[in-house]
């Protein structure tokens, strides 16, 4: 072993450590806080907003929530309005195509029966 | 120590590890007692701060409280606590980007020429190695604090032992270069 490491090795020698220094950690680990918490404690305790976001976030959900209903509301009566419109719209197209097609045999009944004189 | 000495204090850790994972206070007091040392230790010759160190050394302490029933030897609970010591340590360094790193001719001089065992030169050593970048600076701390070969170190750090034996090979050419300098200095 080198000068140097041997240097190092008296430079590095282990220290003590504060005297108190196990009866500190011995009380911290008698604290409540110390005590490891459940998963399900950690979980709530990540999900727990502070109370000011609480409340704000109750406000805003307070003014969303009719406004958005209201919305869903009207949309839903505007669709079935045009659901109705279009059922009617095709009814007449079909009822007009039917009379179309009778108009149009007729009046080719005719043609064939004036070629026939 | 005769081996039969030697065996029974081992059994009487054992002992300890076992009543300490049970929730025995007393088992547990004396196994932070037994190895205080060796993690402020390494907190303190890594920060260079005794409260810093201290505060680390006692979270550390506190986290092996928390996970006792995860250890399974007295040889596992001494590799847990420096892993742990090991990770916090690195892991503070790196939080505090704004770390006041040690210049190297920062360092006080010795007002002496340096001489083997010189507390003067003990101070120097220590604060050039805390000059030292993270890994490199463990790297010795381990080496000659703890006496560790570099295969244990590897396994500490999670590198590979070619990566330590590299990392020591130049911190001790820095260290060494940075000492001669300043002992020279001294010298003329």
């Amino acid at each position: 072993m080198s000068y140097l490491e041997e240097d190092l090795k008296a430079a590095l020698r282990r220290v003590e450590a504060p005297e108190d220094f196990a009866q500190r950690v011995l009380a911290r680990a008698a604290s409540p806080e110390a005590r490891p918490a459940s998963w399900w404690k950690e979980l709530g305790r990540l999900l727990r907003p502070p109370r000011v976001q609480w409340v704000a976030l109750s406000v805003i959900a307070s003014v969303l929530i009719p406004v958005a209903g209201t919305e869903y509301r009207k949309q839903r009566q505007v669709r079935i309005e045009g659901e109705m419109a279009k059922d009617r719209l095709v009814f007449a197209m079909r009822f007009a195509g039917v009379k179309l097609h009778h108009t149009q045999q007729k009046v080719l009944g005719l043609t064939q029966t004036d070629n026939r004189l | 120590m005769t081996t039969s000495g030697a065996e029974g204090i081992l059994e009487r850790v054992h002992e300890g590890v076992e009543r300490a994972g049970e929730g025995d206070v007393i088992a547990f007091a004396a196994i932070v007692r037994d190895h205080q040392s060796m993690v402020f230790s390494i907190a303190y010759h890594f920060l260079r701060d005794r409260g810093l160190a201290e505060e680390m050394g006692q979270e550390v302490f506190l986290e092996l409280h928390r996970n006792f029933r995860s250890i399974e030897s007295p040889a596992h609970l001494v590799f847990w606590l420096r892993k742990v010591v090991v990770r916090r340590c690195i892991d503070q360094a790196r939080r505090r980007a704004f770390w006041p790193k040690l210049r190297l001719d920062e360092v006080p001089e010795p007002a002496v020429a340096a001489r083997e065992s010189d507390p003067m030169l003990s101070r120097a050593l220590a604060r050039l190695v805390a000059s030292l970048p993270e890994k490199p600076r463990m790297v010795v701390i381990l080496r000659f604090q703890e006496d560790l070969d570099p295969a244990d170190i590897a396994e500490l750090l999670d590198m590979p032992v070619a990566t330590v034996k590299s990392h020591l090979q130049r911190a001790l050419a820095i260290l060494r270069e940075k000492l001669a300098r300043t002992v020279g200095e001294i010298a003329i």
